[in-house]
């Protein structure tokens, strides 16, 4: 119907990943996995189709949760809605349950793919808060010199602006990763929109904390929609880090929140009420952990 | 005689007041229902329009050369192809424009063999702009210096409405308190499923047809005609069915006319369709307001005045929007007892998108104030609001400043109803003495009420309807009339009467009401008026056809036609209700007897209303009505959400005729209602439209709507179908100002300015903490508890 789908002279759906790898070695293929962020986008002309569409979802190995090991490993495929499903997830990383339950509509969480959110690098992205609290990094696979490569990078080093990752053309995401969270890890993910259900985050805050002996440890905390990249909250966790979990502490950390959270008035919101919201946010997740 | 095969008694059993399902559901509910937007003609081109994206302009140059070489393309225009063909309320519009007045201007127009080469021919098309300084609010407008947007409308000034009753000065010196606020409401618009289309196609005539949505097929005649420089009798308007109006087709809108300049200047059919960014920009708004309201009243909560005055931002063209003042000063002076009354109301050209029609007419803004202001003084004067709107409400009989005669008023009733279902005033003193007390979530509970015309509004020299009603050899019944049916459910309406009044089977029924040719004249679909004017038709037009029938059934059966009946497709004998003869049956005998006849019965039903009139003191309506809301909320008082927990409803009704159809109006009405109170806004930045989409134009969505308890109050009206009033307006108007007074209930803060978004009521919550203890608090929940 638009004339950016008609720039589109080839159609793959490979079902092997090397297949995949090598059907977008020269960057020149426009990765398709749920089309969710994808279709809106060309449709809208905010951007265009390469000659090359490569549909993912068939490339075996792409897709599934394994949660077995002490890694955590979710395949790039893999749906928010199979996300809201897993029973291990559930016990294993219930605050990416959480962010999958608060995740625009069934409809959508059918099709969207954890992939798709990280590789579109919305600052509202719902997976990347918890996944940033949960310490996770991605794997960019691609194939040169004949054969797969792949390496691994920190989640908070793979966003770099909206819509910008450190992903060059001819990789793709295949997996996340995390290590099996520490007895003792407790997380919480809040997010807030002007309507409860379909809704982009206005403003998201994630919390992740070993807590022993009411203080807060390897604490790591990350916010949406309050800078042009999803973001780790360097000043609220150091004012956590090691401390009491007492009224004191998540009075610092709600001031700290201000230097971390550097919001600009869109259509969405104003940066008052952001700035505002990221601190009620942080006091919340922080007195939910302290359990009151 | 003749003998039944059937001969069990049939039992006198009523419809009026069932529920019965719309005739076109099972089509639409699969995906069978042909759309006009899936319409598809022979040889039928697709148009385009180019808009100007810019609030203010001249247009120094046009090009459209290179549109017209690209290879499909068959005709290219601009504003020098409609010149002179001035249409609109006060003919201040023109399909195609040589100056640009507001963002969704139409500049030019393309004509091509498909979507995508219409699409890059419009790309094509240069032109060069000169801006112009633009005006955003209606105060900018009014100004001397303002820049001029109509060079015929001095000073910006569109259309300008005043009502005087009683001495107000006097009256407010009487008065013991006194409410003052300035109200803000806000722009939202339709967001009809179906986005806007037309197909136009010209006969070598020179006759029109028009395939389109609007909802007042035959005054669109009149309005479209000039447009194009027609005879309104060469047009034939043809309605498929469509995916929504609201109101919002209650105009002539620039594309229609250009769909039929495209089809005049390539003698093909052309269809022009909106896609949905396109449709949030060249929709039709509600119509934003200032509204400066006072009311007054005694100590004893006595009204004494209310006085209104209004500025309109009328956007850049003058469509039914501006007209909405009609209703407004209805509202003003006859929303409870109020002896005195002032109402100005002056609408303004902006630069901004034009206002239109949309369900509930002015009355949804002019209710959101008066119904908080009801709340303000009962405040005042420590009274329960419930006590209040009783000491100052209407009963049946009285007559309003503006000579509204409420013949059946059960506002009373509607009151103590909903008051009473909702545990109202209990509830309210808990939740007052709440708002103070440490918590982040706050409960409370508001109440509103209003009054609509019920029984249509003659704005027109007649507010009638034409009915024409058949039946053929095998007891099928045809109606054929001038009711539209956009939705709301008149289909079942005049099937379900039909089959009362004739006793045939809902099924038997067909409507033919959507081509200007072959149906008979209406206004339209508004003013809450369809069921009562077209339900009065048909049960009129049917009544005939039963006393020809039964006339005829005397002579074949030599009985009496006092003691027949029809019923259960039978003539029966109404005492015992045995069968005597099939109707289909006695209708051939009719037919093909020495001396034929058919059944085909004419009708043409006008309301007693008084027209409007030019001073606005006139009984304009055959009814009117009332509805109160009880909103329940919940209050994060630090995200500012609400969440609605409950809505309860009571509302005159006069008499239910399909329960499902009304039950279906008040909770679409509702969920309008809904999203215009928390969260549709548009907005607007210099005239340009930030918020096209779904995304960030926010409808309320399935899992806000929350549970409502409705309760229907009969006050059965002597001029209504079967004693029923129109009612499907009030459930939009009542909504928004409940939840405002419940906000104010559980928080202490007031909004003026809706909607009550998150983030506004956040920061009135937040202000409001920050004047009564500024600076203490270290997190926002300690806030709370100072
Ligand atoms: C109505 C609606 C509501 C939404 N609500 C939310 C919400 O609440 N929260 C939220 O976070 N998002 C929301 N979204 C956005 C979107 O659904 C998510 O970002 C989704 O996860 C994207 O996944 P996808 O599989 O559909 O991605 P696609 O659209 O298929 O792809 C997105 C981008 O990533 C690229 N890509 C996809 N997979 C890979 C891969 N494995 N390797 C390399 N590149 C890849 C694509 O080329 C494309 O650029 C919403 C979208 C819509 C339409």
């Amino acid at each position: 119907m638009s004339e950016t789908i008609e720039a589109i002279t080839t159609y793959l759906a490979p079902r092997r990943l090397d297949e995949a790898l090598q059907a977008m070695a020269d960057g020149e293929a426009t990765v398709l996995c749920g089309g969710t962020d994808l279709a809106p986008q060309t449709e809208s002309g905010a951007r265009q189709y390469k000659a090359r569409l490569l549909n993912i979802n068939r490339v075996e190995g792409l897709g599934g949760i394994a949660a077995d090991g002490g890694e955590i490993r979710i395949g790039a495929t893999t749906t928010v809605a199979e996300i809201r499903r897993s029973a291990a997830l559930a016990k294993i990383a219930p605050v990416l349950v959480e962010a999958a339950e608060h995740f625009a509509s069934e409809q959508i969480r059918n099709a969207a793919s954890l992939g798709g959110n990280l590789c579109n690098a919305s600052p509202a992205g719902d997976m990347s808060p918890p996944l940033l609290v949960l310490g996770a990094a991605v794997e960019l696979a691609c194939w040169r010199d004949g054969a797969a490569h792949t390496r691994r990078v920190p989640l908070e080093q793979f966003f770099v602006g909206p819509g910008k990752t450190v992903k060059l053309a001819q990789e793709l995401l295949t997996a996340v990763v995390f290590a099996r969270p520490a007895p003792g890890f407790v997380a919480r993910f809040r997010k807030s929109g002007p309507r409860p259900a379909l809704e982009i985050s206005t403003v998201s805050v994630a919390l992740g904390a070993r807590v022993a002996d009411g203080r807060l440890g390897d604490v790591r905390v990350a916010m949406g929609s309050v800078a042009p990249t999803p973001l780790r909250a360097r000043h609220v966790e150091a004012a956590l880090e090691g401390r009491p979990l007492d009224a004191a502490t998540v009075a610092a950390a709600v001031a700290a929140a201000a230097e971390d959270a550097k919001p600009i008035d869109d259509v969405r919101a104003s940066a008052w009420y952001r700035s505002h919201l990221v601190k009620v946010f942080v006091e919340e997740v922080l007195d939910d952990v302290r359990g009151n | 005689m003749e003998k039944t095969a059937n001969a069990t008694p049939t039992a006198k059993q009523t419809l009026i007041g069932t529920r019965v399902k719309k005739p076109d559901a099972p089509d639409k509910a699969t995906g069978k229902t042909r759309y006009i937007n899936d319409m598809v003609l022979p040889q039928m081109l697709i148009g385009k329009v180019l808009f100007a994206g810019r609030p203010h302009a001249k247009i120094v140059r046009i090009d459209t050369s290179a549109a017209e070489q690209l290879p499909g393309v068959h005709a290219v225009l601009t504003g020098k192809d409609a010149t002179g063909l001035k249409f609109g309320f006060v003919r201040d519009n023109v399909a195609l424009k040589d100056k640009v007045r507001c963002e969704h201007d139409e500049i030019a127009a393309v004509a091509a063999e498909s979507e995508d080469i219409a699409r890059q021919a419009v790309a094509l098309i240069e032109v060069e702009y000169e801006d112009l300084p633009g005006v955003f609010t209606p105060e900018d407008g009014a100004r001397e210096d303002a820049p001029l947007i109509h060079d015929n409308f001095p000073g910006n000034k569109s259309l300008a409405f005043d009502f005087q009753h009683g001495d107000v000065a006097a009256a407010e010196a009487a008065s013991d308190f006194v409410v003052d606020n300035v109200f803000r409401p806000h722009h939202v618009t339709h967001c009809c499923m179906g986005t806007s289309c037309a197909i136009a196609d010209f006969d070598h005539n020179g006759k029109l047809t028009i395939w389109t949505q609007t909802q007042y097929p035959y005054n669109y005649k009149m309005d479209l005609a000039p447009a194009l420089g027609l005879h309104p009798g060469d047009i034939r308007v043809i309605q498929p069915p469509i995916g929504g109006a609201f109101g919002s087709k209650l105009d002539v809108y620039p594309y229609e006319p250009i769909a039929a300049l495209l089809a005049r200047k390539t003698g093909r059919p052309v269809k022009v369709i909106y896609s949905r960014e396109e449709e949030f920009k060249a929709s039709p708004t509600r119509q934003p307001a200032i509204i400066h309201m006072r009311t007054g009243c005694t100590r004893d909560g006595t009204l004494t005045f209310r006085s209104a005055d209004v500025l309109l931002d009328n956007g850049a063209y003058t469509s039914w929007g501006p007209t909405i003042p009609v209703i407004m000063m209805r509202t003003v002076s006859g929303h409870y007892r109020v002896p005195a009354v002032d109402f100005k109301a002056q609408a303004i050209y902006t630069n901004n998108p034009y206002a239109g029609s949309f369900r509930g007419y002015g009355n949804v803004q002019c209710t959101y104030a008066t119904a908080q202001q009801m709340d303000m003084l009962a405040d005042m004067v420590d009274m329960d609001p419930l006590a209040f709107h009783l000491k100052n409400s209407q009963k049946s009989g009285e007559i309003t400043p503006q000579k509204s005669f409420l013949r059946e008023c059960a506002l009373v009733e509607c009151l103590e109803t909903a008051a009473q279902a909702s545990d109202y005033s209990r509830k309210r003193k808990e939740y007052a003495a709440q708002q103070d007390a440490p918590g982040r979530y706050k409960k409370g509970i508001g109440l509103a009420s209003s009054i609509h015309n019920a029984g249509g509004a003659k704005i027109h020299k007649s507010d009638g309807i034409g009915t024409i009603l058949k039946m053929d050899d095998y007891a099928r019944v045809t109606v054929i009339t001038g009711a539209s049916e956009i939705g709301q459910g008149i289909d079942a309406v005049i099937t379900l009467i039909v089959s009362e009044e004739l006793g045939v089977p809902l099924e038997h029924v067909t409507l033919v009401n959507n081509d200007s040719d072959i149906a008979p004249w209406d206004v339209g679909v508004h003013a809450s008026r369809t069921t009562f004017i077209a339900g009065n038709g048909t049960r009129r037009a049917a009544r005939k056809a039963k006393a020809q029938i039964l006339a005829a059934a005397e002579k074949v059966l030599g009985e009496p036609a006092e003691t027949l009946e029809l019923r259960g497709g039978s003539v029966v004998r109404d005492q015992c209700g045995t069968p005597i003869i099939k109707l289909d049956r006695l209708l051939r005998q009719m037919h093909f007897q020495a001396e034929p006849e058919l059944v085909m019965v004419t009708d043409y039903y006008e309301p007693k209303s008084e027209p409007e009139g030019a001073q606005h003191m006139s009984d304009h309506s055959a009814a009117y009505s009332h509805a109160v809301h009880i909103a329940e909320i919940t209050v994060d008082t630090l995200t500012g959400e609400i969440k609605v927990d409950k809505v309860t409803v009571a509302q005159d009704v006069g008499r239910i005729i399909n329960r499902m159809g009304l039950e279906g109006q008040v909770e679409g009405g509702l969920a309008i209602g809904l999203g215009y109170a928390l969260s549709e806004n548009m907005l607007l930045d210099h005239g340009l439209l930030k918020n096209a989409s779904f995304r960030d134009y926010k409808l309320i969505t399935a899992p806000e709507m929350p549970p409502l308890d409705l309760h229907f109050i009969e006050s059965d009206c002597a001029e209504g179908p079967y004693g029923a009033k129109g009612i499907s307006e009030l459930p939009t108007i009542v909504i928004a100002p409940a939840i405002a007074n419940a906000l104010y209930n559980a928080t202490g803060v007031r909004i003026f300015n809706p909607p009550m978004s998150p983030e506004t009521v956040a920061r009135a919550i937040h202000e409001r903490r920050m004047q009564t203890a500024p600076g203490k608090a270290t997190t926002p929940s300690e806030a709370l508890a100072v």
